[in-house]
């Protein structure tokens, strides 16, 4: 599943969905695939075959197929349904009901959920509030309460703020700041924290994070796809069209 | 020609103190050959080096000498007179007559690593030629065992005693120490290729399926060559179906190497319900994977299924719920010793409460009292609790969410937990967890927040138009006042919070406070 949705991901960036029908088996086969994975009574997904779910999954599957227009392949209601139970008294989500919540789970489930045009299922003021809490004196972000701030979590916390139209809540210049700071000067990329060595998965969730906070010089991102906008209105807007091929 | 003969030896010393200069200690065999090469061609080292012009008369003529002498068939041409004046000149000039053999550039060869032998040290040299001995031994040993082993397999007779070849334990045994021998002197002599499994005589009879890259492929994955031979075996007995205990070991070589693998999880998940291997074994084994891979997800999927398995089987495993309720308590402690709040853990836990009826296990509640007694600000801890008390289908309605108000809990559940909650805020009161926790609670109780409003307010000093006097504990306690005044029609007291918050308590998220005033004061938007 999550090969999968890295796979339809990079196609719609390089533009090639249609690549799928010339030179492979098709959207539909690759879609059926991933509607397998759903559990029709649960709502969930599972990963692969062997059957682990988590709502990271659920959002993977809701990303890819509706980028491939073909959400109608799965019980999109019943999938609404399980990331509601996942729900907090805190206001945030958790990896299955009943579990703690985490920045990241909260990203999928809400992500999940704006493609599912359910958001209002959210109890938006209560995450957010809990959302901005993530933000620590020195204007990094984590993932739960007293845990250490990370720049992965400016994207998780971030996007989620952003997908509910509350990133002003926290203080983004602070933020700006701190991602910043974990910039290698010398040798390029970001990392976890300032001081740390850099790599591929900080340097992209710091620059994203930058992105949504409207940094200069950088193009637009997608809080719910993690791709450029224009990539996103592409396919999407493509995907309007009245079949016009 | 005495005084010649003075001279000749005078110079000969010269030139053996000239090679003690250059014959310091070689650091290489090519080094050393050449050494050799010198120390038995003195002259034609100054001669190649310096140029024939160097050398003094005596040593020119000692030099064409030995020339002549070495060349087949010239000293036969000379008179006997002649030969006789040659050798005894040569005497005189104390010079080695023979030649060690010149060294060629290329006559060390490459190892397999693609190093020059010959820069190798002499004591690497010396390594190297026993390595390669002892492996020709070995080989020689080896195809011995596989002769008699392929006569034991057709039961041929030995033709001298008439006996029927066997191969025994001790054989295969002394053939396996052999051949990890083998594959370490393999490696040793610079091959990169680890060969433990295709060294196995257990695994002979499999026939390895390699990975094939598509050429050309955007990024090939660099696999550590003994991880590729393992995968490769992997995918010759999934492909066959084989489930047996070798298969298993197999699993556990590719899992310590990569345990994000997750379809080797599945095979292994497989052969243990295929062989009936006992599930408290196994979980035992997940125990020392577990403690080495702290943020794995495979392992705890793995564990999971096994309990499933365990719960589906209860006659054959013995199944014992309070034992292994209590193990697997024993075990989760042990790893939220090494990290109080790794999700994983906690995740496992719920599910473990839910799938044995654990809600009101004394390891649950009592454990959780304690670790919040040693960190109130563990949030998991928190979390937790609230899943074991208002998630227990025995005490609640089924289904509810946790964000929905259900009335059917016992009041003396919500008092002991508004208690519970409160007490820890006063330990720590900028500790947003129990906060949060007490917000929870109220929403479930279906309370309104006005029901802890003396508690809140003892938070801070009274609070009308105090300003740059005004104590304040928490900022947590504000923001529960802020909606009890509001709903408390006591809006310009919110209002005033509400600044206060974003001006002095908690600016950093003064985004939120300014946002909430604004709902509250929709007219002046």
């Amino acid at each position: 599943m999550l090969y999968t949705v890295s796979a339809v991901q990079i196609l719609a960036l390089v533009d090639a969905l249609d690549e799928l029908e010339k030179r492979s088996t098709g959207k539909l086969k690759v879609a059926q695939f991933m509607a397998s994975l759903q559990d029709r009574e649960k709502g969930t997904f599972a990963g692969d075959e062997w059957g682990e779910e988590d709502t990271r999954f659920l959002y993977g599957a809701l990303n890819a197929l509706s980028l491939l227009g073909m959400l109608h392949l799965v019980d999109v209601e019943k999938a609404v349904n399980h990331v509601a139970a996942c729900a907090n008294f805190d206001g945030g989500y958790g990896v299955n009901p009943g579990d703690e919540s985490h920045s990241g789970q909260i990203f999928t489930c809400v992500a999940a959920l704006t493609i599912a045009k359910r958001q209002d299922l959210i109890d938006q003021d209560r995450l957010a509030g809990w959302l901005s809490e993530r933000q620590v004196p020195n204007g990094g972000l984590n993932g739960r309460p007293e845990k250490k701030e990370d720049v992965c979590y400016s994207w998780w916390v971030l996007s989620s703020l952003s997908m509910i139209g509350r990133t002003h809540w926290i203080d983004q210049e602070k933020l700006i700041q701190f991602i910043l700071q974990c910039q290698d000067t010398e040798q390029g990329g970001i990392s976890d924290r300032p001081g740390n060595m850099v790599d591929v998965w900080h340097t992209l969730f710091g620059l994203t994070g930058l992105s949504l906070l409207g940094y200069p010089g950088l193009d637009e991102i997608d809080p719910v796809y993690c791709l450029p906008k224009s990539t996103v209105e592409r396919v999407l807007g493509k995907l309007r069209e009245p079949s016009a091929v | 020609m005495p005084a010649k003969n003075k001279g000749g030896v005078s110079k000969a010393k010269e030139t053996e103190a000239k090679q003690q200069v250059s014959a310091q200690q070689p650091q290489t065999v090519r080094e050393l050959e050449w050494q050799r090469y010198w120390s038995t061609n003195p002259l034609h080292e100054i001669v190649e080096k310096q140029g024939l012009a160097k050398l003094s008369p005596t040593d020119k003529r000692a030099y064409l000498n030995l020339e002549l002498a070495r060349s087949p068939g010239q000293i036969d041409k000379l008179s006997k007179k002649g030969q006789r004046e040659l050798w005894k000149q040569l005497s005189e000039a104390n010079i080695p007559l023979r030649s060690a053999p010149r060294p060629r550039d290329d006559q060390w060869g490459h190892d397999n690593a693609g190093r020059d032998i010959g820069d190798y040290t002499p004591e690497e040299y010396a390594a190297y030629e026993q390595k390669k001995s002892r492996l020709s031994e070995l080989r020689l040993d080896s195809a011995f065992f596989k002769r008699d082993r392929e006569r034991a397999y057709w039961k041929t007779k030995n033709e001298v005693t008439g006996e029927v070849y066997t191969i025994t334990e001790d054989d295969i045994r002394a053939e396996k120490a052999r051949r990890q021998e083998m594959a370490s002197l393999y490696r040793g002599l610079g091959n990169k290729i680890h060969s433990s499994y295709e060294n196995d005589p257990e695994w002979d009879d499999v026939v390895p399926i390699p990975q094939e890259e598509p050429e050309g492929a955007l990024s090939a994955i660099a696999y550590e060559e003994d991880y590729a031979e393992a995968m490769a075996y992997l995918r010759a007995v999934m492909a066959a179906k084989e489930y047996s205990l070798r298969c298993l070991q197999l699993t556990e070589t590719i899992i310590d190497m990569n345990p994000a693998h997750y379809t080797v999880w599945l095979y292994r998940f497989d052969i243990i319900k295929a062989l009936k291997i006992p599930i408290r074994d196994e979980l035992e084994w997940l125990n020392d994977v577990s403690f080495q891979h702290l943020k794995n997800y495979q392992i705890w999927h793995h564990r999971q299924q096994l309990i499933d398995l365990l719960h589906l089987t209860p006659g054959e495993n013995k199944f014992n719920k309070r034992e292994l309720a209590r193990d697997e308590h024993n075990f989760i402690m042990q790893m939220l010793s090494k990290d109080t709040k790794n999700y994983h853990v906690w995740s496992y836990r719920q599910y473990l409460v839910r799938k044995l009826d654990l809600w009101t296990s004394d390891d649950e509640i009592s454990c959780i009292d304690l670790m919040l007694s040693q960190d109130v600000r563990n949030n998991s801890a928190w979390s937790h609790r609230f899943f074991i008390i208002f998630s227990n289908p025995d005490l609640t309605t089924f289904g509810a969410l946790a964000t929905d108000p259900d009335s059917i809990i016992n009041e003396s559940i919500i008092d002991r937990e508004i208690k519970y909650a409160q007490k820890m805020i006063e330990i720590a009161p900028q500790n947003q967890s129990p906060w949060n926790y007490l917000r929870g609670v109220l929403v479930k109780a279906g309370l309104p927040l006005g029901h802890v409003r003396d508690f809140a307010e003892s938070f801070c000093s009274p609070l009308v138009k105090l300003d740059e006097q005004e104590e304040v504990r928490s900022s947590h306690a504000l923001d529960f006042l802020v909606d009890i005044y509001n709903d408390a029609d006591e809006k310009e007291k919110s209002i005033y919070l509400l600044r206060r918050l974003s001006e002095k308590w908690d600016p950093i998220r003064k985004g939120y406070w300014t946002y909430r005033q604004r709902m509250l004061q929709p007219q002046q938007s």
